[in-house]
């Protein structure tokens, strides 16, 4: 596979490409999905393909190529193209190597792992333990490897491998929790622990009255709070500063969230979606983006660092930057601390449907989903339904008032779309609207 | 493909071999090409080359999928064997049935009159350089802009162990734009979709020039003389953009059977219609709301599903009555009815799963003039930009983009983000004038696990909503 990499590399140079770069990924992932406590379909992919990245004379085009027999081929074709096609001036090249990488191996325990049904019936375990009657949900087994090779001197191989579990417990349509496993190493495993957790939360919202409007302190568990901050790593791309899809904007040096906020992206550090490289081969690393509270820096690949004046942060995507995954760096407050904290407000468990009226000045709403718990001098006092959060992406990082001190790896469907690790939040003065009578 | 289709025949008959009781297998080559122009610069030119089989099996009364685009009778042998033997290995307790369905064998394809395989990329390119010089002659301050012109060509050669044999065509096209306009502090975004089945030809259709002109146009009058939008109860006429958009989230989406037997329960959600609540009244008797996937040129049209139903019209509200769920095979038998053609994947990867195709609104007889004159005070919502439902399906909030206020029957300045918070059976019930001016957009619709963000298309004609709270 590294052979065909290059190959496709060498292709396109001798075709009068500047740059190249090709990614051949194997992918071997599984999958169980199950619904009203029984696995509903069971899934297996055997895919090998090559993204490709071609630039000639600054004409940008990519492809992915799934026969890979006929990969000259395909780059034949797709120069051609280039050259019908137009110069992209913004373009500044792809990073320069050789790179040396972190030696990382996925754990064997896990690429031997082909049934899934145990963690499932763990999941599920757990949750109808703490009193669900229907669960639903997905395991995971991603298996992927990929063989780099760029026109700029880099070859790289990375085999990556983990597990994932997501769960959702109800005890009826309105009363319903959460809960999410995510490893690297089978020994870290807790598909019974996220069960439990979906479960507890489930049996807690049961009877749940509907929900007033309103501002409130609200705590976020992690798997909201994860929401929210993978809104604010996916704003941070640099593309999607110029594209007007962000509110980050020129606000860097500038305060986006309170001095309790720092957060980076680290593409390096063990999580599920760790990676050794970017797609333009760059190793991966820590790039700290908000210093308490401070903006430092956008993601970046080659191309946009150019036009920022700074360099890649090694975030590189075929063609725009994107985060790996997200960190909030934890507070100090225990669990029980934090919901202390809370004298009347509201606790939030998972959302869905996240939403812009305007991705500049950052308006937005998403629907609270699974428990929402009302909540006086930190006890849960009441379940409730059937409202939305309505308020400002830089509002709410602003009003962040404490963290807690164990973050969690959270991913979501949709929701949180790289892996954030967060802790409890909580957020002071958040807008919470319901439908009208 | 005669080599791919006895790929997908040998996998149907080595599942029967290996114990499935039923077995499908689809054949899928899909020749995508799309490229943005982000503030005048082509930011880059994707053109793919995709294809592989998918088999779906039933054994043990279990369902298995497994996936390869390596086409060799070896491959398809190693992902049948994974897909009996997953399975297998799922251990049900109750069993996985599918509804009773007529086998086929057909060749269809969707009419291309200038097919998209023959159009340079220059062309494409030049259509959108030419609506984005329009849209920055105009001389507003754009300060950020993007189109995203994408077409696919997608193939596909279904086979099951009852004998169907489907050959199809269809050929896809798409534009999406962004538009982002300040005036001082102020800030104004929009952004539209348009598709089509078909060829090149579609792109006429659109009218995007125009429209994208009206957009900035109305963007900036709500810039420069746009006012805070008034709040309390109040009568709302909603253009088509909005019709539909409520017709996708509020009715489309509560109406998947899938959905409704709790099969995305931790993903796209549940609804709050029960498997049971055919028959529910949701809205006034002037609410007609209709999914179509033989509506032609629309862009999820198709005459056979990717189970090899046979397409048809669904009513799923009719006179305010939850009419017909969307069904596939295995909704259908644990419903205890048919199947009507509601299976759909994205790709050769993945399952097929109840979809919505085109859903909207079915037009009426009242013009926009008359549905107006009748207003003493209320809102004029054409566009909306932010929206979002619950997973119930049952709390909708629409924000608006372009409004205007409306004083006894005249319209009058622009008024900004104007708010609909409403259920849907609150939105659907205040319903009492229903127009025919039917336009649709397109949109991709989120579901499934691993996603599939697939084509589809939502429209309605203008409607009226009597004495709704907005803010």
């Amino acid at each position: 596979m590294e052979d065909i990499a290059s190959r496709i590399v060498d292709k396109a140079v001798s075709l009068g490409c500047k740059d190249a770069v090709a990614d051949v990924i194997e992918n071997r992932s599984y999958q169980i999905r199950f619904a009203r406590n029984e696995a509903v379909i069971s899934n297996q992919w055997r895919e090998s393909s090559a993204s490709v990245f071609l630039v000639h004379d600054k004409r940008v085009v990519a492809t992915d190529i799934k026969d890979l027999t006929k990969a000259g081929e395909a780059v034949e074709r797709l120069v051609k193209i280039a050259r019908a096609s137009q110069p992209n001036p913004e373009y500044a090249g792809i990073a320069k190597g050789p790179f040396r990488y972190a030696r990382t191996r996925p754990d064997p325990k896990v690429l031997s792992l082909d049934e899934g049904g145990k963690y499932v019936e763990a999941a599920i375990g757990g949750a109808v333990d703490q009193g669900a009657k229907e669960c639903a949900g997905s395991f995971w087994k991603y298996e992927d490897e990929h063989f780099l090779a760029t026109s700029n001197g880099v070859e790289g191989h990375d085999h990556r491998a983990s597990l994932y579990l997501s769960i959702r417990a109800l005890v009826s349509l309105e009363s319903s929790g959460h809960g999410i496993a995510c490893a690297t190493k089978l020994s870290q495993f807790t598909p019974e622990k996220a069960g439990q957790k979906a479960g507890h939360i489930a049996s807690l919202a049961r009877a749940p009255k509907a929900g007033k409007a309103g501002r409130y302190t609200v705590l976020f568990d992690p798997l909201i709070f994860g929401s929210l901050t993978d809104q604010v790593g996916g704003r941070l791309s640099a593309w999607a500063v110029l594209a007007g899809l962000s509110p980050f904007g020129k606000k860097v040096g500038k305060r986006v969230a309170s001095p309790e906020l720092t957060l980076y992206d680290d593409g390096s550090a063990d999580s599920i979606g760790r990676k050794r490289f970017d797609a333009e081969g760059v190793p991966t690393r820590r790039n700290v983006l908000v210093n308490k509270g401070i903006l430092k820096t956008y993601l970046h690949n080659t191309s946009t660092a150019k036009k920022f004046k700074t360099k890649t942060t090694g975030n590189a995507g075929l063609v725009s930057p994107d985060s790996h995954a997200v960190f909030v760096k934890p507070g100090d407050r225990s669990r029980d601390e934090i919901f202390s904290e809370v004298k009347d407000g509201l606790w939030l468990t998972n959302t869905w449907y996240t939403r812009y009226q305007s991705y500049v000045t950052g308006d937005l709403s998403t629907i609270p989903r699974d428990g929402i718990f009302h909540i006086r001098n930190g006890e849960v006092v009441g379940a409730l339904k059937d409202i939305r959060l309505t308020d400002n992406l830089l509002h709410l990082m602003k009003n962040i008032v404490a963290l807690g001190d164990e973050p969690e790896q959270m991913m979501w469907w949709g929701e949180v779309s790289v892996p954030n690790f967060v802790p409890y939040a909580l957020i002071k003065d958040v807008g919470i609207t319901k439908s009208a009578e | 493909m005669n080599a791919e289709m006895d790929l997908v025949d040998f996998a149907v008959d080595h599942a029967r071999t290996k114990g499935a009781t039923y077995a499908e297998a689809r054949f899928e080559k899909q020749d995508p090409e799309n490229f943005i122009l982000k503030n005048g610069v082509l930011d880059a030119l994707y053109v793919g080359h995709d294809q592989g089989i998918g088999v779906r099996v039933l054994a043990n009364g279990a369902l298995g999928f497994a996936a390869t685009n390596t086409l060799t009778k070896s491959a398809v042998r190693g992902i049948v064997d994974d897909a009996v033997k997953i399975a297998k290995a799922s251990r049900r307790k109750t069993k996985i049935t599918f509804a009773q369905e007529d086998s086929i064998a057909m060749n269809w394809s969707v009419p291309e009159s200038k097919k998209l395989a023959d159009v340079p990329v220059e062309e494409k390119i030049a259509e959108i350089r030419n609506v984005d010089k329009e849209v920055t002659g105009l001389g507003f301050k754009l300060a950020a802009r993007f189109f995203n012109l994408s077409d696919n060509r997608i193939r596909k050669y279904f086979a099951n162990s009852e004998g169907s044999r489907i050959e199809s065509y269809s050929p896809r096209l798409r534009v999406f734009y962004f538009l982002t306009m300040l005036e001082g502090a102020a800030v104004e975004q929009a952004a539209r979709n348009y598709g089509w089945s078909g060829g090149w030809e579609g792109v006429s259709t659109w009218g995007l020039s125009d429209r994208v002109v009206e957009e900035a146009r109305s963007m900036h009058k709500s810039l420069t003389e746009g006012k805070k939008s008034p709040e309390g109860k109040m009568d709302l006429v909603a253009g088509p953009q909005v019709a539909g958009i409520a017709s996708h989230e509020s009715c489309g989406h509560p109406t998947e059977a899938d959905r409704v037997l709790g099969r995305e329960a931790a993903q796209a959600g549940k609804s709050f219609i029960p498997p049971e609540g055919i028959g529910m009244k949701v809205g006034s008797e002037l609410v007609n709301v209709v999914d179509d996937p033989t509506l032609e040129h629309a862009i999820a049209y198709y005459q056979t599903d990717d189970e090899g139903v046979k397409a048809r019209r669904r009513y799923l509200y009719k006179e305010g009555r939850v009419t017909e769920f969307l069904q596939n095979r295995e909704t259908a038998a644990a419903l205890h009815t048919r199947s009507n053609g509601a299976a759909r994947a994205v790709n050769y990867n993945v399952e097929a799963i109840v979809r919505m195709a085109n859903t909207f609104v079915e037009p009426k007889d009242h013009t926009l003039e008359e549905m107006l004159e009748d207003v003493k005070f209320g809102v004029y919502m054409k566009t909306f930009m932010e929206w979002n439902i619950d997973d119930k399906r049952y709390n909708a909030k629409y924000a608006g983009r372009e409004a205007y206020l409306v004083e006894n029957g005249e319209v009058k300045h622009p008024v900004r983000n104007t708010i609909i918070e409403l259920t849907t059976p609150a939105f659907w019930s205040a319903v009492d004038a229903v127009g025919k001016d039917l336009d649709f957009e397109a949109g991709f619709c989120g579901k499934s696990d691993p996603g599939q963000a697939l084509d589809a298309s939502m429209g309605g004609p203008t409607i009226r909503l009597r004495n709704v709270y907005l803010r």
